[in-house]
């Protein structure tokens, strides 16, 4: 019985190996469409993107594609630059504090709330973020100005007319509206898989409400704070629409720039390098994210696999007392 | 002389979730020392009643003391008392260590006091050599002492167990009853365990409080419970029984809805319906005709046998009932399907059961 059994092992694991191999095939089927998709209008724009960074600029304002150098990239150590890059990532920097400060309340009173509760308000939720993003902030740009209900508020309360467009606060006003659905959503997720009895644990064990809350909670929803920080900080720290909208000319981003160079200031190759730099600097935020998700995730399985062997050499320990 | 402060004394405690009443109006005291036991089907307020000690859940109406101190509305955290969860709830960003420290440190016990608590904890539960394990390291056993060290290790004046053994598999789960009532015996304090396993309730605590729909049924030893049930619900609840439809009858005796008469101590009044409560095991079958009617026994017919190895179970047809008789030890196959039989029991054995 036992050598007839092998060579049957045999062909059930080259059979296997097949079936993977097919497995492998239609997944690149699938995915064809997709990666074709992503090829033409994404990796042959960022090739082109690349190459002109490194492109010479005509005294005309044409780009000429000979002559390579870095000139481009060494423009980009101008004062100026650096201080629109400096300012930009501090915006950046304040718009995921200040989302993070709004939504974790937030995102943790919508997963407190009854199931049928949830759906209703996560809804809501996404109402503004299916809304066309252009429109909100004009809505924001009408709301702030000088003939908007909010200086009609302050002057009715004798505060005096309101001037907030065009400063930096309305940009960040803006920005916090435009991504706040960005860091709920990831963080709503965290907080609905929280498993609530362990805070209840905490409590039992003398910790007051908010020190169960930091001391647990928290760091339990560390990834939620992680992915949604990356999500809001990358995309606010090239904006270009809402900065535009609500910034006017002094408060100059790193997004606005950009488009400068390559609309009136007919500057392609610095446009395009600076393009380059804050493509680097977001696939550098996202991997950091990712090694740190996945680091944990990685973490998991590892611990999950090291479980089931302590598992099985507990079982003698265990037996045994 | 004065009275011994009970551990937990409920009064008239009741808890509405909503319009649902989950315990109704129990009153229940329970002993400094005691290794007490709350069991019913899930659902029954067993584990409202024990969140409501520990202060997780607050009581609609009623005062709960604990060793005398009203505590009733009192916050989780200013309890003498700590909680084994029911999936244990260990912190999962937090090492073995770090979790049984945690309580201490919450109350700001310091070094050496904290090592050599956290030290004594880990040497009480065997947990050696793990301090620097993450929970999803351990085995279902391991992270189960994990948190009876992380609750002892407070020195509560009780220790409250939902479900503790729950989700342990059997014979893990018959190691650790036996271990649980030897820390109990050995730290000395108050357990107030919960859970849906009689075997478990009867096997471990020295009192067991059956629950049933949000009330307090009965409460006592586990021979008490177990032999003199005070109702249906707990008759049938706890271990098997055959339970007969039955009306008092005027010389203290019960007659069965079949007309026989049969012989149990009641203080109901004459007249009144009730069952009797006849434990399978405490029954024998004999051939009809070789056991004296003295009251104690009920003539019928085999209809059907279960062999399980250790025990036979039939299945005896009397009038219009069915009564199940457990017969351990037979040698041979002294009864078939069909045969005249008597089912007889001991004086005491059969149990009147009012509501």
């Amino acid at each position: 019985m036992q050598p007839a059994r092998r060579p049957r092992a045999g062909t059930g694991s080259s059979g296997e190996a097949a079936a993977a191999q097919a497995k492998r095939r239609q997944g690149m089927l699938l995915a064809s469409p997709g990666a074709l998709y992503l090829l033409i209008f994404f990796v042959v724009p960022l090739a082109l993107i690349s190459v002109y960074s490194f492109a010479t600029r005509t005294s005309t304002g044409r780009t000429s594609l000979s002559g390579w150098n870095v000139e481009s990239y060494e423009a980009i150590g101008d004062d100026i630059i650096l201080g629109i890059i400096g300012r930009s990532a501090w915006l950046a920097t304040l718009t995921t504090a200040l989302c993070l400060a709004v939504g974790y309340p937030f995102a943790y009173y919508l997963a407190t709330r009854p199931r049928h509760v949830r759906a209703i308000l996560l809804v809501l939720v996404m109402i503004p973020f299916w809304t066309n993003g252009l429109v909100r902030v004009f809505a924001i740009r009408f709301l702030l100005g000088s003939n908007g209900p909010a200086s009609a508020l302050s002057e009715s309360l004798g505060f005096g007319t309101f001037r907030i467009l065009f400063t930096p606060t309305a940009v960040t006003i803006g920005m916090v509206y435009s991504f706040l659905t960005l860091m709920v959503l990831p963080l709503y997720v965290a907080l609905e898989r929280m498993d609530w009895s362990l805070t209840e644990a905490a409590r039992d064990l003398y910790a007051g409400g908010s020190k169960a809350f930091w001391k647990v909670t928290l760091p339990l929803t560390k990834s939620g704070i992680v992915a949604g920080s990356v999500l809001v900080f990358v995309p606010s720290f090239g904006s270009y629409v809402v900065p535009d909208i609500l910034g006017g000319a002094k408060t100059l981003l790193i997004g606005s720039y950009i488009a400068r160079q390559f609309r009136d200031a007919r500057n392609w190759p610095l446009g395009a390098a600076l393009s380059v730099l804050l493509i680097a600097a977001m696939l550098i935020a996202v991997a950091l994210n990712q090694r740190s998700g996945s680091g944990a995730e990685g973490g998991d399985r590892r611990r999950a696999r090291r479980r089931g062997r302590a598992a099985d050499e507990a079982e003698p320990v265990t037996a045994a007392v | 002389m004065t009275e011994p402060v009970a551990a937990v004394e409920i009064d008239g405690v009741t808890k509405r979730f909503d319009d649902v009443v989950a315990v109704d109006n129990v009153d229940l005291a329970i002993d400094d020392g005691e290794f007490f036991a709350l069991l019913g089907p899930s659902g029954c307020g067993k584990t409202t009643t024990l969140r409501m000690i520990a202060g997780l859940d607050l009581p609609t109406t009623g005062s709960l003391r604990i060793f005398g101190e009203e505590v009733g509305m009192a916050p989780p955290d200013r309890r003498p008392v700590n909680t084994v969860f029911q999936a244990y709830a260990l912190f999962p960003h937090m090492t073995v260590r770090q979790n049984i420290e945690f309580g201490l440190r919450m109350r700001r016990v310091k070094d050496p006091e904290l090592s050599q608590r956290v030290a004594e904890a880990i040497a009480m539960v065997r947990l050696a050599g793990m301090e620097e394990r993450r929970p999803d390291q351990l085995s279902g056993g391991q992270q189960q002492r994990v948190a009876l060290a992380r609750a002892l290790v407070n020195q509560p004046k009780v220790l409250l167990l939902d479900e503790p053994l729950g989700a342990l598999d059997l014979k893990l789960r018959q190691e650790m009853q036996q271990e649980l009532k030897a820390l109990q015996r050995t730290v000395g304090i108050t357990f107030v365990f919960v859970t849906h396993d009689q075997e478990e309730a009867l096997a471990m605590s020295e009192r067991i409080g059956v629950m049933s729909e949000g009330r307090l049924l009965q409460v006592g030893t586990p021979r008490e419970i177990y032999e003199r049930p005070a109702s249906r619900f707990v008759a049938d609840f706890i271990g098997r029984t055959n339970l007969l439809e039955a009306t008092v009858d005027s010389s203290g005796a019960v007659r069965l809805s079949s007309g026989a008469r049969i012989e149990a101590e009641t203080s109901v009044p004459a007249g009144s319906e009730v069952a009797v409560s006849l434990r399978p095991e405490r029954t024998r079958l004999q051939p009809r005709g070789t056991a004296s009617a003295d009251g104690h026994s009920l003539d019928g017919e085999v209809r059907d046998i279960t062999y399980l190895g250790h025990a036979v179970v039939y299945e005896v047809a009397v009038g219009s009932m069915s009564v199940e008789v457990r017969s351990e030890g037979e040698v041979g196959q002294p009864f078939a399907a069909g045969d005249a039989v008597t089912v007889s029991w001991d004086r005491g054995a059969a149990t009147v059961v009012a509501d």
